[in-house]
């Protein structure tokens, strides 16, 4: 299954990078492996995502910039409302970068 | 807004002989930027850019002031979209033209053309659609179960014309504001003879 590295920059995902690098670093694991486990945690988080998280948050805002280029959209909202089941949090500028989950299955 | 500016600007009688002047809605212009374009360069660069190849091979962008749209293609030929009058247009075009040229592009503004003119107003009567199209059999087209509008397709100046039932008016075609203005007085008398009487 192909899958998105988009998740790679959250902070788990850096947090799981930066230890894979100190462990090649270390010579307590091989490149191939790092990367192998990259490329699971890619299709880990695909998987959570789709099955275990059940919150649904919306996103309103003043859209100022869009872009649209190889199937990846990205946002960046000026004042922005957070808005989940029992909270709410306002964020001055904000960036949304989604990509359609479709391409992964085609 | 057209009827909203009366009291201070009075409308020239002369040259709008019903009182009514149409509200320019839709500029449709074209200009070649003159140079070959990497349009997905652009789209990455550019803000309010899209790009979809596998759609449509142009890129797609906005500015905010002029609202418009803009198509941008591969070839370097262009086509602005949304302003409210040709100034707007050109001035948008400009702005594009500039965006491409900061992107690195050795843009030109080569031929710009304004390609069609949308106006629109409203007579402010009801209007019997079935009585116009029939004793303006050779330009009306009225199929009220297709489009709700009746199709007028004026020959002098050359222009089309959408006419509601409400006495809400849409023109379009002209490459010259005076077409649209002289194709609504054209109609004008026409529209006060199928008035329709309300019981």
């Amino acid at each position: 299954m192909a899958t998105f590295e988009l998740y790679r920059r959250s902070t788990i995902g850096m947090c799981l990078t930066e230890t894979l690098d100190e462990m090649v670093q270390s010579g307590t694991l091989s490149p191939e492996l790092a990367i192998q486990v990259l490329v699971q945690f890619d299709k880990s988080m695909t998987e959570a995502l789709e099955s275990q998280v059940k919150t649904k948050v919306s996103i309103k805002g003043h859209l100022h910039t869009y872009r649209f280029c190889d199937n990846v959209w990205t946002f960046i909202l000026q004042d922005a409302m957070f808005k989940s089941d029992d909270r709410q949090e306002n964020v001055s500028r904000v960036k949304i970068v989604a990509c359609d989950s479709k391409l992964l299955t085609q | 807004t057209d009827q909203g500016l009366e009291g201070s600007n009075p409308v020239d009688l002369s040259k709008h002989p019903s009182g009514i002047v149409p509200t320019l809605q839709n500029i449709v212009s074209t200009v070649n930027l003159d140079c070959k374009l990497d349009l997905k360069a652009i789209a990455l660069q550019a803000r309010n850019a899209e790009y979809n190849p596998k759609r449509f091979a142009a890129v797609i962008m906005r500015i905010r002031e002029p609202k418009t749209t803009a198509l941008i293609f591969a070839s370097g030929k262009m086509v602005c979209t949304g302003a409210k009058s040709e100034d707007f247009s050109k001035m948008a075009a400009r702005k594009y033209a500039r965006i491409v040229q900061k992107l690195g592009f050795p843009a030109k503004f080569k031929d710009f053309k304004i390609q069609n003119i949308v106006g629109s107003c409203d007579v402010k009567f009801p209007i019997r659609l079935e009585g116009l199209a029939y004793s303006h059999a050779a330009f009306s087209s009225y199929e009220p179960e297709l489009f709700p509008g009746l199709i007028y397709r004026m020959k002098v100046p050359k222009i089309v014309l959408l006419i509601f039932v409400s006495g809400k008016i849409v023109i379009t075609g002209a490459k010259m504001r005076d077409e649209t203005y002289k194709a609504f007085e054209n109609i004008y008398p026409v529209l006060s003879e199928f008035r329709k009487i309300q019981q």
